[in-house]
């Protein structure tokens, strides 16, 4: 060892001790106030930048009164948009309620909830249509959050449950399960093992688990195909029977729905969207790849079979009360993005228009004379997939001028 | 010179007393992808408050190393070290707060603004229930500033061109106020004056106070700018030191296969690289 190479390596050691010592005072700083070294650190270094002119107290002035552009727009933003949707939802429901010769007004639902409603609105409310209008708006923002999940972190707008075979799968699941038993509660199990049976088949044959994004997608269409097929022979087995219920299954219909339906799909809900807002945080980065996402300390493998699984009990809760309904998972992150204008999952915003998307289109089946007595997933099929090609066409063209 | 390369070789044998005292080391690390190694019981300490360029011919391991030190790539055997404790007992979240990774090709999110992208290195200090602190306005604005981008800090990152782009991405690992900052390859696919730039950046984080390691491939670069030079070759570790020490015309024959005269860079009186021929070892490279 050349003496020089000793030296030099003494020299690190004691400098390596002295800032040991002043680090560690350091992180108790940082512990009482956040991040007060690093500013310094950095004032110094903008004042360097800047030439000898603009003293430390200058940029911290500046700094300080400088507002956060970007927040109040996007913190107003994403509320407003939230606000609208709430609304437009309740004015789909209610006037689902009203509609018709059966039709309950306004003032009759509240004289039912509050007990002194009338035999003929309280059947409507209790056994037809309220459950209906529930278990559209939970199903539609169950799909909502589904999605929003899954196109975080597979970075696919692609990348949602309809296509990566979890609603088919959990639709498979709920066909399987009528030949032997029928009943809310044997549904939910039916669709739960199908999209668990689907996604794990996903899983094996990535060959990667869930560390590959793109994989993830190729396995799911071939599951999504697979799940499909076992759908059809269910129908076609069945069909000579009992075919036009099936046919619910087939594309997914909010007809003849309970309040058991409405408790299912509330449960699901009420689990399972605390969770996902909770892992928004994490999500938050995800968009910027694995590596970077695990560097600011998000754990990308674990966020995205978070994620997943909760995807996966969400779209299977969906499937199990309005049966395996197209596009609205797919759509509604993207609307949701369109809607709000700025990066990251918005979870809520999702999940409103999801809630939104399938009330319309369920009025549709009911009172648009060429839609009616469709399934409800033919309609949420046909206005998602014209959706998103409008969105793509307008992306596409932005991009390209 | 050859007495340097040699102790600098052996640094599998670094004394445990330094390795507990420094603040990033290596410790007897093999990491690898599936069946193959990358590398190989390397053992390293990085020097704190240092700017070390971490330089070696294509498929040396480099990046690969960079991973395991940000914990983005788990060892296989050995440890990584961060002020003596193996990374495996850090939480992440607080491994973020104290060592920031930047990528080789970091993935720009759609429709985000300067910004927006800087912001995301202070998600380290949030939390789901915490989601905004309030250094966190400070913290992005002097980290844009300190890296001239704060006059597009509304502009989509995506219409940058590469230099600023790369501006952005390093004021991104600035406001994780991090005291270790770990580039991969950051002045590539980038024109010679902003890879200067980005290397003048690399100094400035070191005169802050913060340790800095980056993959770079341009050696007289590496000799110019940093302060240590790192050299892998298969997997190992083949020499560390100044940049005087470390390069030479048999390091360079050995290690690159490149036969080369060594002059004084007029400049700064760093190592500097002139060409003569591949040498015939090299051909099989």
């Amino acid at each position: 060892m050349s003496d020089s190479l000793r030296t030099r390596r003494h020299e690190r050691q004691n400098l390596a001790e002295e800032q040991e010592q002043e680090q560690e005072q350091e992180q108790e700083q940082e512990q009482e106030q956040g991040q007060g070294r690093g500013q310094a650190q950095e004032q110094g270094h903008a004042a360097r930048h800047g030439g000898g002119d603009r003293p430390d107290e200058v940029d911290r002035a500046r700094g300080g009164d400088r507002p956060d552009r970007q927040a109040p727009q996007a913190s107003l933003r994403g509320p407003l948009i939230g606000v609208v949707l709430v609304l437009l939802s309740i004015a789909a429901g209610v006037w689902t309620l009203a509609r018709g010769e059966l039709g309950v007004s306004p003032a009759d639902a509240l004289a039912v909830l509050t007990g002194n409603g009338d035999g003929p609105a309280e059947i409507v409310l209790t056994r037809m249509r309220g459950p209906r209008i529930l278990v559209g708006a939970g199903a539609g923002a169950a799909l909502g959050i589904a999605g929003t999940l899954f196109q975080s972190v597979t970075r696919n707008p692609l990348g949602s449950p309809d296509v990566i075979g979890l609603g088919a799968g959990a639709g498979a699941g709920l066909a399987l399960t009528t030949l032997v038993s029928d009943g809310p509660g044997s549904a939910w199990v039916g669709a739960l093992a199908g999209a668990l049976v689907a996604i794990g088949l996903v899983y094996l044959a990535t060959g990667r688990g869930f560390a590959s994004p793109s994989r993830l997608i190729i396995a799911g269409i071939a599951v999504a195909a697979m799940a499909l097929a076992v759908t059809q022979y269910v129908v076609a087995v069945v069909l000579r029977d009992e075919g036009s219920q099936l046919a619910g299954q087939l594309v997914g219909s909010l007809n003849s729905r309970s309040m058991q339906h409405v408790v299912m799909i509330a449960v699901a809900l009420a689990v399972c969207a605390p969770l996902a807002a909770l892992l928004r945080h994490q999500l938050l980065v995800m968009d910027m790849g694995d590596e970077l996402a695990d560097a600011l300390g998000a754990g990308a493998v674990r966020t995205r079979t978070a994620a997943i699984i909760l995807s996966v009990v969400l779209c299977a809760g969906a499937v199990a009360v309005a049966g395996p309904i197209a596009f609205v998972a797919l759509a509604a992150p993207h609307i949701a993005r369109g809607l709000v204008r700025s990066p990251g999952p918005h979870l809520m915003i999702s999940a409103l228009v999801g809630a939104l998307a399938l009330l319309v289109s369920d009025l549709a089946v009911q009172a648009v004379p060429f839609l009616e007595g469709l399934p409800v997933g033919v309609v949420t099929a046909g206005l998602g997939g014209i959706y998103l090609g409008f969105l793509l066409i307008r992306t596409w063209r932005r991009t390209t001028a | 010179m050859n007495g340097t390369t040699t102790s600098a070789e052996t640094g599998a044998t670094t004394d445990p007393g330094e390795t507990a005292t420094s603040a990033l080391a290596l410790d007897r690390a093999s990491v690898g992808y599936g069946e193959k190694v990358v590398l190989d019981e390397v053992s390293l300490t990085f020097a704190k408050g240092r700017f070390t360029a971490v330089v070696g011919p294509n498929g040396c391991g480099k990046s690969t190393m960079l991973r395991a030190l940000a914990r983005t790539l788990p060892v296989r055997e050995g440890r990584v070290l961060l002020d003596g404790r193996p990374l495996a007992e850090h939480r992440s979240r607080a491994i973020a707060r104290r060592l920031a990774l930047l990528p080789q090709e970091p993935v720009v999110p759609d429709g985000i603004t300067v910004r927006g992208l800087v912001d995301r290195g202070r998600h380290p200090y949030r939390s789901a229930l915490r989601r905004r602190l309030p250094g966190d306005a400070e913290a992005v604005e002097t980290a844009m500033r300190a890296t001239g981008v704060d006059r597009v800090s509304e502009t989509l990152v995506t219409g940058l061109s590469g230099g600023q782009r790369q501006r952005a991405w390093i004021a991104m690992v600035l406001a994780q106020q991090t005291e270790h900052v770990l580039l991969d390859e950051p002045t590539s696919f980038l024109d010679i004056a902003h890879q200067i730039d980005v290397l003048h950046l690399c100094q400035d984080m070191r005169a802050d106070g913060r340790t800095v390691v980056a993959v770079l491939h341009d050696l007289n670069q590496a000799a110019r700018y940093a302060d240590e030079i790192v050299v892998l070759h298969e997997g190992r570790v083949r020499a560390q030191g100044a940049p005087h020490e470390v390069i030479d015309e048999a390091l360079l024959r050995e290690v690159f296969g490149l036969e080369a005269e060594i002059a004084r860079d007029p400049q700064s009186g760093t190592p500097l690289i002139v060409p003569r021929r591949r040498s015939r070892e090299g051909d099989r490279v």
